[in-house]
């Protein structure tokens, strides 16, 4: 029995030394995912992190987001902000498993952080990620600009300053886009005082966004005179809604509320809704629906869907009208709810970069430098209107916009700017 | 003469490094020299996270080969036991009730609850067959992090629990730097495979192995199965609670995906990978597992992209090896048992059962076919 | 009264899932039964008749035939297509997988199922992404009001395909040669060897049978639900080889009515507790049964064979 032992010994030794040899040979290679930057790299290399949930379900979200991110950073390149650096966007999905998942999100900014090229990360786009993110952003001093994250816990009150657990005081967490204190009740007062609708039966997801938008929206569809005649939760993953819905039949609502993504079930129950008798009944939900993903899965029933976005619709805006012809050019794709701002939250940290290199005098600026540039964010331009942040991190720039979904495909009805 | 004077000095050492050769003990403790020079060698903090990620794959399959490789229960569910560990230290120490204890303590006090849910699991279960018993943890399983997902008021949903405490010592903040979190790591490590070492050949050690052998035979000869299987079953329990504890810290948030059958598979792929039942082999098969899942896989798609630019081919480009995860981890388990259902590292007694019963095995079926050929539906 | 209404148009969604879950339940059944393996990779075989069905039908022009009576063909045609392939699948399982640790111990053909499981998952992955896949809805749908019970068509054609092909196995397992040969190797696999049966061939069958069942639930089930999801198979396999295990496994019929019960079981959860807890009720159930009537609703008291 000696030989072999010994050859197992050895084996074991030889195997670790080799992982060691090799971990340490490849930390001196470059590291990162996919990304872009409009032609040859040249100079020093400035990395934009972006955290998006880009496979399975939540990709037809993360994919139009992360297409404006890219899109910034070319166009950052081109116009030659910086002399003799170049800016990359740094690209990781947070998805597994096709689903958003707040575990990747948190692995995903201890990734982006050891990486001292990265001075800023443009994500996430779901709450939930963004509540695992937000400490590890506080403790590290590493800014987080989300495009899409509407839970207003994230940046307001107690719950806020619970996130911020290294240093309260510290804002870390940024966002281009209006709350769900703003868009819940935007979409309750369409659905009540537009639709006329009067009786609401509420489903989330269960996750920070889903949960808080239904109740937002809940609180000002009652204030408006209407009533909730029941209030249930689904489970990522579930498949068979039918005895759920047929119980929500029994309760004969005239529109269902849907507080969650397409990814949680959004599409699957809009699906299963004629099978139980609900066919004929309004879905009203929010920006987590407004995707291809949703027409997709929803099929033939995707009508008499309605659903609001917490950004401007940036087909509208005369500042857009470059950008949505480059995105054409460049992606040939449709642009998505959030892809104006992923490019506008992508600037603001170029942006931020370049201004604090100027501070530094010439040199690459470090991350905190970075940080305090966002956080007196004044006036900002932007092909989504100017804006500022206010002392949470939240922009001053408050639009809602609202489509209806009909004939396979979303449609604009109207926006609104809520800022006081 | 050298030789004969350290061994003399160092007979406490695990895996019969005692009596072995010179040459031996020197490879050891280089091995863990090279081990713990790791965070010196590699200074990229995402590498040195996904080395001390591996950590908690290694003390989850120390405490699963306790259960499937010393005592030949099969459990499916084990991630629910490192679900149990996980949210005790995030009720515990965490702004989710404003409860903060330290994390110390809280290492033995999770163990001690995963270890009191391996009890009541165990309990009514332990007396079922093999693959029904399989069948009630994975039920278990299943069961645990839906009620974590469904009871929000307390857990947090779906979205989990965020802002948990991370460790000190002596006034040194861990935080979200992992190098600390893999010398911590290291340490338990070793201390569990100096425990497990001694354990494995202690009495207990060696009623396990009788009840995995026959136990019908060792309940003749006095054993009493029950009382060894839960014991089996509590403690394998709590080194999920501890991987746990040290998993919700370094992470700072806990959710119930986390904690799916997935993660139970990989411990499972880690311990029949290596060799269930020697701890040389665990040890070997959770590296293994653990580098690919946190290393190799992530970083393979990187390569492949950077060779794709090198070379032009876009091709390379798309490669996304994370997505053959389960694939790899399903060949590995399909090709061990066929081929090797050993593991790697085995045991000597492991090996001898295994190799015994499929010769006799293979041999009877080949009688069968010379004598049986003929096709009688 | 409205309460009556709800509670059987609930008892109607359960059946519809249950005659599923009783498909698929038959094959964990039938493979239990013969060789005493829990084959953990037949949830995914059922998520791959879905799969099948998805790409039998792409490659009919659906949209040029409008008739009924085609429709009705074309139909049975993709369920006895997806069935067979299937099987087919199911076959190769037990040839490359399980057959060589027919007689290692028990344990190890347990954790190759899992791993055939992982690598049929991560093929569909690849095949057709890690989002939903919307079914084509080529069946015209009609409303039926009985008593104020409203379903369609989709339900009926979940019940009666399953209800048909499950008096089908019956007819088989107890009327022929293959049958017979199946219930007396599940009996004493070595006697019926000295019987003169061929027990590779027979285990062979008793897989592709299993599998070609699974294979038509995961047509139907994708025809209900009209969305197919690479991942279905693991929650389903899991629901069925619960209701296998009601049932009493080895027994045919007890999965059939475990089936049944545990489809009607999530319905009434859902409707009278809350949707959130199904799982945990049906697994629940699992363990509650597997501790205090391991034999199930309808199988003997079997002491273990040592």
């Amino acid at each position: 029995m000696q030989p072999p032992i010994r050859v197992r010994f050895t084996a074991f030794v030889g195997a670790v030394f080799l992982a060691a040899l090799g971990s340490a040979a490849c930390s001196r290679g470059t590291g990162g995912s996919s990304s872009a930057n409009g032609g040859p790299a040249s100079g020093t290399v400035i990395k934009s992190g972006v955290d998006l949930p880009l496979s399975g379900s939540d990709a037809s979200d993360g994919v139009p987001t992360e297409n404006g991110a890219k899109l910034a950073v070319i166009d950052a390149n081109k116009q030659h902000l910086m002399a003799g650096y170049t800016f990359v966007a740094d690209v990781l999905d947070d998805a597994v498993n096709g689903v958003h998942s707040p575990n990747q999100g948190a692995k995903n900014i201890q990734s982006f952080a050891s990486d001292g090229a990265v001075l800023g990360v443009v994500g996430p786009f779901n709450s939930n990620v963004a509540k695992a993110e937000i400490p590890l952003s506080n403790n590290l001093g590493l800014a987080l600009i989300s495009p899409a994250t509407t839970n207003p816990d994230l940046t307001k009150g107690p719950p806020a300053l619970q996130l911020r657990t290294t240093n309260p005081s510290s804002i870390t967490f940024f966002r281009v886009c209006a709350t769900d204190d703003i868009q819940g009740p935007a979409g309750a007062d369409y659905a009540g005082k537009v639709l006329k609708l009067r009786r609401a039966y509420l489903l989330d997801d269960n996750e920070t966004y889903g949960r808080g938008v239904s109740d937002q929206w809940a609180r000002q569809f009652i204030a408006d005179g209407g009533s909730v005649v029941g209030h249930d939760h689904i489970t990522k993953g579930q498949q068979d809604f039918h005895a759920l819905l047929t119980r929500a039949g029994g309760l004969h609502p005239d529109v269902v509320f849907y507080g969650g993504t397409t990814s949680t079930g959004g599409g699957l129950v809009r699906k299963q809704m004629a099978d139980s008798g609900l066919g004929g009944t309004a879905y009203f939900g929010a920006d987590g629906i407004r995707n291809d993903e949703f027409l997709k899965v929803a099929g033939t029933s995707a009508s008499d869907v309605y659903a609001t976005v917490a950004a401007i619709n940036a087909d509208k805006l005369a500042a857009a009208k470059t950008f949505l012809s480059e995105y054409q050019d460049q992606f040939h794709q449709p642009v998505g709810s959030y892809s104006a701002n992923a490019y506008a939250a992508t600037m603001v940290v170029v942006h931020a970069i370049v201004d604090a290199a100027k501070a530094a005098g010439g040199k690459m600026p470090d991350r905190a430098a970075v940080l305090e540039k966002l956080k007196t964010t004044k006036g900002f331009p932007s092909i989504i209107g100017s804006f500022s942040f206010d002392r949470n991190g939240d922009t001053t720039n408050k639009i809602i916009s609202i489509y209806e979904a009909k004939n396979g495909a979303w449609m604009f009805l109207t926006q609104q700017n809520y800022a006081k | 003469m050298l030789g004969g004077a350290l061994r003399r000095r160092v007979r406490w050492l695990p895996f019969g490094l005692s009596d072995a050769p010179l040459s031996r003990l020197l490879v050891g403790v280089a091995v863990v020299i090279v081990l713990a020079m790791i965070p010196m060698l590699d200074r990229n903090s995402s590498h040195i996270s996904a080395f001390a990620d591996t950590g908690y794959v290694m003390i989850l399959a120390f405490g699963l080969n306790i259960i499937v490789g010393y005592t030949g229960l099969l459990a499916l569910g084990f991630a629910a036991f490192f679900a149990i560990g996980s949210y005790t230290y995030a009720f515990l120490a965490s702004p989710q009730y404003g409860v903060h204890l330290s994390f110390w303590p809280m290492l033995l006090v999770s163990a001690a609850v995963a270890a009191i849910f391996g009890l009541l699991l165990g309990a009514p279960t332990l007396r079922l067959r093999g693959d029904y018993l399989a069948i009630v943890t994975l039920g278990f399983g299943e069961i645990v992090p839906q009620v974590f997902q469904n009871l929000d008021k307390y857990t947090g949903g779906p979205d989990g629990i965020a802002g948990i405490d991370q460790p000190r010592l002596f006034g040194y903040a861990f935080g979200f730097n992992p190098t600390p979190y893999y010398y911590l790591y290291f340490v338990i490590i070793v201390i569990c495979l100096v425990l497990l070492n001694n354990l494995r050949n202690s009495r207990v050690g060696r009623t396990w192995m009788a009840i995995r052998e026959d136990e019908l035979a060792a309940e003749h000869m006095g054993i009493n199965t029950t009382s060894a299987k839960l014991l089996a079953f509590s403690l394998g329990s709590a080194f999920a609670g501890v991987a746990g504890v040290i998993y919700a810290a370094k992470l700072s948030t806990v959710s119930p995906s986390g904690f799916d059958f997935n993660t139970s598979v990989m411990i499972l792929a880690a311990i029949v990978l290596g060799g269930m039942g020697n701890l040389i082999g665990v040890l070997f098969g959770s590296a293994i597992i653990g580098l690919l899942n946190f290393f190799v896989l992530p970083q393979s798609s990187n390569w492949a992209h950077s060779l794709g630019t090198a070379l032009h081919m876009d091709f390379l480009q798309g490669v996304d090896l994370n997505a053959y995860r389960f694939m790899i981890y399903g060949i590995i388990l399909v090709l061990v048992m066929l081929f090797r259902p050993e593991g790697l590292v085995p045991s000597a007694a492991r090996r001898a059962e295994l190799h015994a019963e499929q010769e006799a095995g293979a041999g009877i079926a080949l009688q069968e076919q010379a004598e049986f050929g003929a096709d009688i539906p | 009264m409205a309460d009556i209404h709800q509670f059987f148009q609930q008892l109607i969604n359960g059946v519809a899932l249950g005659g599923v879950y009783a498909l698929i339940a038959l094959g964990y059944t039938m493979v239990y039964g013969i060789i005493e393996l829990i084959n953990f990779a037949h949830g995914d075989v059922y998520t791959l008749g879905s799969f099948f069905s998805l790409s039998i039908l792409g490659l009919i022009p659906l949209s040029h035939i409008a008739s009924g009576p085609a429709l009705g063909l074309i139909a049975l045609v993709v369920i006895l297509a997806a069935a067979l392939l299937c099987g087919i699948v199911g076959v190769l399982v037990e040839r490359l997988a399980y057959r060589r640790l027919r007689n290692a111990p028990r344990l190890a053909p347990l954790i190759t199922a899992i791993g055939v499981s992982l690598i049929l998952e991560n093929i569909m992955q690849l095949w057709k992404g890690n989002s939903e896949v919307p079914f084509p809805q080529f069946l015209p749908d009609r409303w039926h009001i009985v008593g104020g019970v409203k379903f369609d068509d989709r339900a009926v054609l979940v019940v009666a395909v399953s209800v048909a092909f499950m008096i089908a196995l019956n007819l088989f397992v107890f009327r022929t040669r293959l049958g017979k040969a199946m219930r007396a190797t599940a009996q004493d696999r070595d006697a019926a060897q000295l019987m003169g049966i061929n027990i590779n061939s027979t285990i062979a069958w008793t897989f592709f049978i299993g599998s070609a069942l699974a294979g038509v639930a995961g047509f139907i089930s994708g025809m209900y639900y009209g969305t197919t999801f690479f991942l279905n198979g693991y929650q389903a396999g899991l629901k069925a080889f619960t209701a296998a295990v009601l049932g009493g496994i080895g027994n045919i019929t007890g999965a059939m009515l475990g089936g049944f019960l545990i489809g009607i079981v999530e319905a009434m959860t859902s409707q009278y507790i809350s949707d959130q807890w199904t799982s945990v009720v049906v697994f629940s159930i699992l363990i509650l049964i597997l501790v205090f009537r391991p034999s199930g609703l309808l199988g003997e008291q079997v002491p273990e064979k040592v």
